[in-house]
C-alpha cells in the first residue's frame, strides 16, 4: 500500500509525526494531503509541546487511574483469573459539529423506526403482510420471541438502550454496521475516558468546547422510569447483573451507583402473584422497573432456558401482567438480526416514510439466488456471515482465507444460503494513537449510546474502539482492542445553549 | 431498606478487614521479638501462633517463615492476603453502595498485597511491609468513617468490625489466661507482647503506668470503656448497631439485639476480681460464643430468612 506520509506538515521541529503513514482509509486527524484537519487543530498543536517522556508519563497516569477505580475486565487463566485493564489510548478521537448532527438525526430516525418495526412485528404484523419484509425471515429466526406477541409496551419502546456501531469508510461518510438491540454495553468506558481525558489535556478539552456526556446516568434513569407507565408514582428501578463473573460487571455496578437504585441479582428477586420483590433487610419490596444486563435466554428460566440461574422464575409472567417493566424487552434480537439489517432502509421508509440519514454497509443477502450467485463469483472480496452466529464464528473473511477456505465455505454456503449475508471488506478510518511513544494510526470504529423511553435522546459522545494491532480491523475487546474518549464539538450555537441550559 | 445480599457483604468487609488488620499486627509483634534472644523470641512466636489458633509448637522455631505464611500465603484461608482479597471481592459485589473513596483505598490495598513484588518487599523489610499493610488498613477504615453515611449499610460494615475484634481479642487472651498456661520463661516480656499484639501498650501505660501486670491487662483489655480494642469497647458498639438495626422493624431485629444487649451487659458489670475467681477462660468462651450467635442470628434475621414469612398477603 502506497501510503502518504505527513511529513509535509508545517511542523519540522518535532520528528513524531514522522512515520504517521496514511493508507486507503479515511484518517480522522489528517486529510490526505498531509494537513491537520480542523477540528484537530487544538490537540495537534498541544501534543507537539509535548516531548516523548511527557507523553509516556501521561499514558501511564492514565492507564494507573483505571486500574485504581477497578475498571478492569476478566480473563481467565489456566491457574487463575485476572484482572486486566482495557487499553485506554491517551489522543482522544474529536467529531467535528455537523458529523455529530447527521450521526444524531440518523441514529434518532433508525431507533425510531426499529421500535416501531419491534411494534409492528410483535403486534399486527402489517410489514410482513405487505411483503416488505419477508414473513419467514423474521417468524423464523430464533431471535424472535413468540411469547412477546400482543404484549403492551409503553411509548412502544421495546429498545430503551442502543449501542450502534459506525464506522467512517474511505469516502468520509459514517455506516452503520450493527445495531446492538439486546444488553448493549461499553458506556462505562465511555465516562471513565471522558473523566480521564479531561485530566490528560485539560487546557485543550476547554477550549475545543467539547460536549458533556455526564448526564448519561440521570438520562437513563429518566427513561427507566418512564417505562413504568403510570404504575406508580416514584417507580423502584434496579439493574439486573449476572453477578461480579460477567466481564461487564464493572459496568453494572457502575451505573447502578450513579443512577443511585439497587444493583440486584436474579437470587434477589422473588416473583409472587406476578408480582417482582427484591430481598431487603426489611423484608421484601416491590420492584417496578428491570434494566436487565441478562440476556433474553437468562432472563426467566420458566419461558427462555431452563438451565438459567441468573434470572427469576416467573419474571416474565410478571412483565406479562403489566406488574414490571423489563428493560429492554425480551425479543428485541430479531431486529438487530444480521438478515434483518439489510432490510433497514426498506424499515425506515415503511414507518416514517424517509430516506436514510445513516446508510447501511452494503449487504448481500445469500437467501436471493441472484445475490448468493454475485457473493459466490466474487468470495475472495467479501467478509461473509452466519445470520445467527456472533463473536467470529462461522464467518469467512475472503481477502484473508485460502482457496481452499474458500472452496469448503462456498460448499456450506451453497447448502444453507438462507444463513448467510455477505458484506464487502471495509477499510475502518484510523485514527492517531499513541504506540511505543510514537503517534501511529489505527483502525477505529465508534459506538454512540441512544436511549428511547418516552423520547429519543442520543449522547453526544461515544466508545471509540481501537485495533491496537498495526493493520489490524478487529476492534473488540476480547480480542486485543482497546478504547479512546470521543470528544463531539459543539458549534458554537449549541455551546452557547448548553451552557445556559 | 437495603438488599440482603448487599448487608451481607458489607458485613463480611468489616470483617475480613479486621482480621488482615489483627493479623497483620501479630505479625509484626511476632518479627520484632526475633532481636530479642533465641528463646525469648520462641516464646513470643509461640503465643502469637496460639493466639490465631495454630498451636504446632515446631513453627514458632522459623518467626520469619510463619509470618511469611500468615501474611502472604494465598492457600491459607485465615492470612492477610485472603483476608484482603475476600473483602475486596465482597466490596466489588457492592460496588455501588460504598464510596470510590473506600474502594480505591481498599483497591489499592489488594494490589498491593497481590503485586508480583509483594515477596521481595516482604524478604526484605518484613516489618516495614506490615507497617504499610496496617497504615494502608487504617486509610481504608478511616474513609469509610469519612465519606460513607453512617447508616444502615455502615452500621452492617461496623457489626462485623466488632464481632471479629471481640472475637479475636478473647482469643489472644486465652492464650495467657487459661487454666493451664504453658509454661512462661520470662512473664514480663509475655504481658508486653500481649499488649502490643492487643495494639494496647501506650494506652494501657497511661492508664496504669509501667506497671505491668497480668491483673491489669486482663482488666484494661476486657472492661475499659474508652481503649476501641477491649472487649468491652466491642461489645458496646454491637449494641449500639444492633439496636439501630432494629429500630423501627416492628419487633423484626429484636432477637439480634437482645443477644448484644445481653453480651454488652455481662462485661458492663463484672468485675476482674469475680473474673478471675472463677478463671478468665469461662467469660472470654462465652463473649466467643455469643458472638458467634449474634452472627447466626443476624444472618437468619436480615439475610436469609424464609421468604413466604415476608411475602404481602
Amino acid at each position: 500500500m502506497s501510503g502518504i506520509k505527513a511529513t509535509r506538515d508545517t511542523n519540522k521541529r518535532s520528528g513524531r509525526l514522522e512515520g504517521y503513514s496514511l493508507g486507503a482509509a479515511y484518517d480522522e486527524m489528517f486529510s490526505p494531503d498531509g494537513a491537520t484537519r480542523p477540528n484537530y487543530q487544538l490537540l495537534r498543536e498541544r501534543i507537539r509541546t509535548l516531548s516523548r517522556e511527557e507523553l509516556a508519563d501521561r499514558q501511564q497516569t492514565l492507564e494507573r487511574s483505571f486500574l485504581l477505580q477497578g475498571i478492569t475486565f476478566t480473563v481467565y487463566g489456566a491457574e487463575s483469573a485476572t484482572e486486566q485493564i482495557i487499553p485506554t489510548d491517551l489522543f482522544p478521537r474529536i467529531i467535528a459539529a455537523p458529523d455529530w448532527a447527521k450521526i444524531e438525526s440518523g441514529l434518532t430516525q433508525r431507533l425510531l423506526a426499529l421500535n416501531l418495526f419491534l411494534a409492528d412485528i410483535y403486534g399486527a404484523q402489517s410489514i410482513l403482510s405487505d411483503g416488505v419484509v419477508p414473513r419467514d425471515l423474521v417468524l423464523g429466526a430464533p431471535s424472535y420471541r413468540r411469547q412477546m406477541q400482543h404484549l403492551f409496551v409503553p411509548h412502544s419502546a421495546y429498545v430503551n438502550v442502543c449501542g450502534s456501531d459506525l464506522i467512517r469508510g474511505e469516502d468520509g461518510d459514517f455506516y452503520v454496521l450493527e445495531d446492538n438491540l439486546r444488553v448493549p454495553s461499553g458506556v462505562s468506558y465511555m465516562l471513565a475516558n471522558r473523566e480521564a481525558s479531561r485530566r490528560t489535556f485539560p487546557g485543550t478539552f476547554r477550549q475545543a468546547g467539547v460536549r458533556g456526556v455526564e448526564r448519561y446516568p440521570d438520562l437513563l434513569l429518566a427513561t427507566l422510569k418512564s417505562m413504568a407507565g403510570d404504575r406508580r408514582g416514584n417507580p423502584q428501578v434496579v439493574v439486573l447483573t449476572p453477578g461480579v463473573h460477567n466481564s461487564a460487571y464493572y459496568e453494572h455496578a457502575y451505573l447502578a451507583r450513579l443512577m443511585g437504585v439497587p444493583l440486584v441479582e436474579g437470587r434477589d428477586l422473588a416473583v409472587h402473584d406476578n408480582r417482582v420483590f427484591m430481598r431487603t433487610t426489611d423484608g421484601v419490596r416491590p420492584v417496578d422497573v428491570i434494566y436487565r444486563r441478562v440476556d433474553d435466554d437468562f432472563v426467566d428460566p420458566l419461558i427462555f432456558r431452563r438451565d438459567s440461574s441468573l434470572g427469576v422464575a416467573g419474571l416474565f409472567n410478571a412483565y406479562r401482567s403489566g406488574h414490571v417493566a423489563i428493560c429492554n424487552a425480551p425479543g428485541t434480537g430479531i431486529a438487530d438480526d444480521k438478515a434483518v439489517y439489510a432490510y433497514v432502509p426498506a424499515i425506515i421508509r415503511y414507518y416514517l416514510g424517509e430516506d436514510t440519514i445513516l446508510p447501511n454497509v452494503e449487504t448481500f443477502l445469500c437467501r436471493e439466488p441472484t445475490q448468493l450467485d454475485h457473493v459466490l463469483a466474487n468470495l475472495d472480496k467479501f467478509v461473509v456471515k452466519a445470520v445467527g452466529a456472533s463473536g467470529g464464528y462461522g464467518m469467512l473473511v475472503g481477502p484473508h482465507a485460502s482457496a481452499e477456505e474458500r472452496a469448503e465455505f462456498a460448499l456450506a454456503l451453497k447448502a444453507d444460503p438462507e444463513n448467510y449475508i455477505a458484506q464487502p471488506t471495509i477499510q475502518l478510518s484510523t485514527a492517531p494513537c499513541l504506540v511505543d511513544g510514537r503517534m501511529e494510526p489505527r483502525h477505529v470504529d465508534l459506538r454512540p449510546f441512544i436511549l428511547s423511553g418516552e423520547k429519543v435522546v442520543v449522547t453526544p459522545g461515544a466508545l471509540t474502539r481501537v485495533a491496537l494491532k498495526r493493520g489490524s480491523l478487529v476492534v473488540n475487546s476480547s480480542q486485543g482492542g482497546g478504547s479512546k474518549d470521543t470528544w463531539v464539538l459543539a458549534d458554537g450555537d449549541a455551546q452557547l445553549a448548553e451552557t445556559t441550559l | 431498606m437495603m438488599l440482603a445480599r448487599v448487608a451481607d457483604s458489607l458485613y463480611w468487609i468489616g470483617r475480613h478487614l479486621e482480621r488482615a488488620e489483627h493479623i497483620s499486627r501479630i505479625s509484626t509483634v511476632m518479627l520484632n521479638a526475633t532481636l530479642d534472644r533465641a528463646d525469648l523470641a520462641a516464646q513470643a512466636a509461640q503465643l502469637a501462633l496460639a493466639a490465631l489458633g495454630d498451636a504446632e509448637p515446631e513453627r514458632a522455631v522459623l518467626p520469619v517463615d510463619s509470618a511469611r505464611a500468615l501474611v502472604l500465603d494465598r492457600e491459607n484461608e485465615g492470612s492477610v492476603v485472603t483476608s484482603l482479597a475476600s473483602a475486596r471481592e465482597n466490596a466489588r459485589q457492592v460496588r455501588d453502595q460504598i464510596t470510590t473513596e473506600v474502594w480505591e483505598r481498599l483497591n489499592l490495598l489488594y494490589l498491593r498485597v497481590t503485586d508480583a513484588k509483594a515477596k521481595r518487599a516482604f524478604n526484605v523489610d518484613a516489618p516495614g511491609f506490615l507497617h504499610g499493610v496496617i497504615a494502608d488498613l487504617h486509610l481504608v477504615t478511616g474513609a469509610a468513617d469519612a465519606t460513607m453515611s453512617h447508616g444502615e449499610g455502615w452500621r452492617f460494615m461496623q457489626a462485623g468490625v466488632h464481632i471479629e475484634r471481640a472475637k479475636l481479642i478473647a482469643h489472644l487472651l486465652k492464650v495467657r489466661f487459661n487454666q493451664t498456661p504453658a509454661p512462661i520463661l520470662d512473664d514480663h516480656l509475655a504481658l508486653v507482647c500481649l499488649l502490643r499484639m492487643a495494639c494496647a501498650l501506650e494506652p494501657y501505660l497511661r492508664v496504669y503506668t509501667a506497671d505491668v501486670t497480668a491483673r491489669h491487662i486482663l482488666e484494661f483489655l476486657l472492661f475499659n470503656e474508652d481503649f476501641p480494642r477491649s472487649i468491652r469497647f466491642s461489645t458496646a458498639r454491637i449494641e449500639e448497631h444492633l439496636n439501630h438495626l432494629a429500630r423501627g422493624r416492628g419487633g423484626q431485629g429484636a432477637e439480634p439485639a437482645r443477644l448484644a444487649g445481653r453480651l454488652n451487659a455481662r462485661l458492663a458489670f463484672a468485675v476482674v476480681e469475680d473474673v478471675e475467681a472463677t478463671g478468665a477462660d469461662v467469660l472470654l468462651t462465652t463473649v466467643d460464643r455469643e458472638c458467634s450467635a449474634i452472627d447466626q442470628t443476624l444472618y437468619d434475621t436480615f439475610i436469609a430468612y424464609p421468604l413466604e414469612s415476608r411475602l404481602p398477603a
